[in-house]
């Protein structure tokens, strides 16, 4: 297919991804200041880090403060998470960013596909989500989740299974590792240290970043019922059958580039984001077997996150029209 | 009128239908509907206005809903609008259809090898009967194309044509459109939307199909690739153009990919395009970018839409160009007037189709009698369209007339000038006023032209002048679209 619109797919899946990711992160976060006796800050503050645009955030919003109060009002972050168009993330720009890619491959789209993501556009920049975010903020989150969730259902159920649908797929995946991966690292780094000993806070805050990850019921129903520090670290990291682990992403991502590019095929492009993401799969696997505690949750994310950081990358220049 | 409304006490639809006097009514006649329509407006008028309403709203939802859109331009945030859509069928009877039909095949046969011969031998102008100046002279012709003779042989795979009918009830052509002619998406689309609003009615009509165009249109690019098996893109210049929801549907609906110009590359005088497996030979483009901007080689060398050596690649024969470049010397407004003269000269026929009358200010007696009667005429730009660059002599100040004088005289080939042609009225539904009123149309069929020969697409865009009293139905200025409704020829 053609690279230019082969790299549309995959930005669509990236951003289809996104703002599902957003909106989920950001319920689990409201959710989460209600209940537990937390500083506000400690909330709100992850939400934004795990956004990549802390500097952004503390240039154009607290001052260049890291104390500022606006760190821990729920209001301003949502505010900048969601309607703030000078945020690349924000929800707004992902919609926008998710649209606009759809248009561009209309005729590669199903009608479905198309028109549930046209429909989500026109809702979210009408009066009436509007007038949701304001009065009923989680229902408006519902809504965004609602109409990402069909749009990926119907991805699946509505569109040929081949090159297209895979480049859309390796899109939700890699943007879906580097999702996971940042929220279980700032997480688990901002936990470990606050709450070292008070269990009953360490639970309530280890199962909001399960449900920001859509993965409470999954995990409780592995672990029997314990939560646990290194527990739910290793959940996220290996359960291989949780979509949203990094082993799962991983090893789905590297079966899509392979349908994409086929090993044994060396005169295509695409070799090396091909080997790349075999590595890393690999690497993932291994960790299975491997003690997963204290500083070493940290390591082995960070390793994560660069290595599909730089994926994409070569991804980009290889296959998707990039220079 | 007209037709009693099945509702009792409720008035029909087209019930007090004021027919606008001066105007050759599509449906009614002398206050009663003609003959072969009577059937459609008699269930239309069994219809209530709310009824009718709220269908028009449906219908209108629905093509937000899809993103029937075209982008306005001038708008940095990329807005889009719904073309307005008026869900009243402009019908049109079959034995009328059927003579249009023939006239639109004759004038397109005669466009091509007008086109042949001015990039040929220029027997024409040869012979004296378009002057050469006139042909030489127009900002469509392409001296550098001269002697390339297009792969498959055709040059306008797709035509519209512009017609409006006179008081008298005859068709006239106002204008061709022989580059890239858009608006045929909007045809397809508004059938489906109005068979999905008005089964019954639709039924009825017994009106043709018009879905199959996009089937007919890849048929028409494969006649005329230089290989077997041609692989065949549509060239759009990207999201932004107003036209783009139509070049990402054709595409669509061709089963084709729609490519940007950073896709293609040429190579040894062939086209590839860029994939995830390689570069890959183009045989077929569908181009909807303007010819200026195709390639930078040989047009505008500023251009970032075009393809670097794309018209070395089409003169060494190894890709065809649907429409070809160069055809704009052929639906040039200054060309316009000898289109009967060149069908008598190519084919030994008579016209079959009436145009409008026109003055060509190239020459000096047209011209002086175009000066005096500025304000009774149509003065209009030969390489303007759109609606823009004319004078609407009747409606203009003096200070617009005078400045028309002073670029016509400053240069007479680009302009001519007609009387105001009165154009032909169709019911519309006025949303705001709750009812149907008289609105002025026009109608652009779409002719293919393959290997074989033109083909007419039983319909067309009816565009309509929504604003009362208006008639300038363009799109980027308060104009509208109808279904238009071809019916099958009754034995």
């Amino acid at each position: 297919m053609i690279s230019r619109v082969a790299d549309h797919c995959f930005w669509f899946g990236r951003y289809v991804e996104r703002a599902e990711s957003t909106a989920r992160m950001l319920a689990a976060s409201a959710s989460l200041a209600l209940d537990a006796e937390l500083p506000a800050a400690q909330v709100w503050r992850p939400v934004i880090v795990v956004s990549g645009e802390e500097h952004e955030f503390a240039r154009r919003i607290a001052g260049g403060d890291g104390d500022h109060p606006a760190w821990g009002d729920g209001e301003v972050v949502q505010r900048f998470m969601v309607l703030d168009d000078d945020n690349g993330v924000s929800l707004a720009r992902s919609i926008r960013g998710l649209r606009w890619n759809a248009r561009s491959i209309r005729e590669v789209l199903s009608a479905e596909v198309w028109e549930t993501v046209n429909e989500l556009h026109l809702w979210s920049s009408s009066d009436a989500a509007g007038a949701q975010y304001a009065q009923q903020r989680e229902a408006y989150y519902q809504q965004v989740r609602r109409s990402t969730q069909l749009v990926l259902g119907q991805l699946r159920s509505t569109m040929l299974h081949d090159e297209p649908l895979d480049f859309v797929w390796l899109g939700v995946l890699l943007e879906r590792v580097s999702q996971t991966a940042r929220m279980l690292d700032v997480h688990h780094h901002a936990f470990t240290s606050l709450v070292a000993g008070h269990e009953l806070i360490e639970t309530a805050l280890w199962l909001s970043l399960l449900r920001a990850l859509s993965g409470s019921e999954a995990y409780l129903k592995r672990a029997s019922g314990r939560v646990g520090s290194e527990a739910v670290a290793r959940f996220l990291i290996s359960e291989a059958a949780f979509p949203r682990s990094i082993a799962y992403c991983v090893h789905s991502a590297y079966d899509r580039l392979c349908d994409i590019r086929p090993p044994e095929r060396h005169e295509l492009p695409g070799g090396i984001s091909l080997e790349r993401l075999r590595v890393l799969d690999a690497w993932v696997a291994a960790r299975q077997r491997e003690p997963l505690s204290g500083t070493m949750v940290h390591e082995v994310l960070t390793h994560v996150v660069d290595e599909v950081h730089a994926i994409c990358g070569t991804l980009g220049t290889e296959l998707l029209g990039g220079s | 009128m007209q037709g009693q409304s099945q509702s009792p006490g409720i008035p029909g639809l087209l019930h007090g239908y004021p027919a606008l006097p001066g105007t050759y009514d599509e449906m009614f006649a002398a206050g009663a509907p003609r003959g072969p329509f009577a059937r459609v407006a008699q269930l239309l008028d069994a219809m209530r206005p709310d009824e009718f309403a709220r269908a028009q709203a449906l219908a209108e939802h629905a093509l937000l809903q899809q993103g029937v859109t075209f982008s306005v331009y001038g708008d940095s945030r990329g807005t889009e609008k719904i073309f307005p859509f008026c869900l009243l069928p402009r019908l049109i009877a079959g034995a009328d259809w059927a003579r249009l039909e023939r006239g639109l095949e004759q004038r397109l046969r005669a466009l091509g090898l007008f086109l042949d011969d001015v990039y040929g031998e220029q027997r024409i102008l040869a012979a004296g009967v378009i002057p050469a100046e006139v042909v030489l002279g127009a900002a469509g012709y392409r001296p550098t194309l001269r002697g390339i003779k297009p792969p498959g042989g055709v040059r306008i795979h797709i035509a519209g044509i512009d017609l409006i009918r006179d008081p008298g009830g005859t068709w006239r052509v106002l204008e061709d459109n022989l580059r890239t002619p858009s608006g045929v998406s909007y045809v397809i689309e508004n059938r489906l939307i109005s068979k999905r609003m008005f089964p019954r009615l639709f039924d009825a009509a017994r009106a043709h199909r018009v879905d199959h165009y996009p089937t007919r249109l890849a048929e028409t690019l494969r006649s005329v690739a230089p290989g077997d098996d041609p692989y065949a893109v549509v060239l759009t210049p990207g999201t932004y153009n107003s036209a783009y929801f139509e070049h990402s549907f054709l595409a669509r609906t061709m089963g084709l990919e729609l490519v940007q110009a950073p896709d293609l590359f040429v190579e040894h005088d062939k086209v590839y395009c860029r994939t995830t497996r390689g570069p890959r030979r183009v045989d077929v483009i569908y181009r909807r970018t303007d010819e200026a901007f195709l390639d930078p080689e040989v047009f505008r060398p500023d251009s970032v839409l075009g393809v670097p050596g794309l018209l070395r690649a089409y003169a060494a024969g190894n890709v065809a160009l649907a429409n070809a470049p160069g055809n704009g010397v052929a639906d040039d407004k200054a060309i316009y007037p000898f289109v009967p003269d060149m069908i008598r000269y190519f084919l030994g026929e008579e016209p079959l189709l009436e145009q409008v009358p026109t003055f060509v200010c190239v020459r000096e007696r047209e011209r002086d009698y175009v000066l005096e009667h500025l304000g009774e005429l149509v003065v209009k730009a030969v390489d303007e369209a759109g609606g823009y660059g004319m004078l609407m002599g009747p409606q203009s100040t003096a200070e617009q007339r005078d400045e028309f004088r002073r670029r016509i005289v400053a240069e007479p080939r680009r302009y001519i000038a007609q009387h105001r042609v009165e154009l032909s009225s169709c019911p519309t539904w006025i949303a705001e006023r709750g009812k149907v009123e008289p609105r002025r149309v026009d109608l652009r069929p779409y002719i293919l032209t393959s290997r074989t020969g033109p083909w007419v697409l039983p319909g067309g865009l009816t565009r309509v002048a929504l604003v009362e009293g208006s008639y300038v139905v363009n799109s980027s200025q308060g104009g509208g679209s109808k279904d238009t409704w071809v019916m099958k020829e009754t034995a």
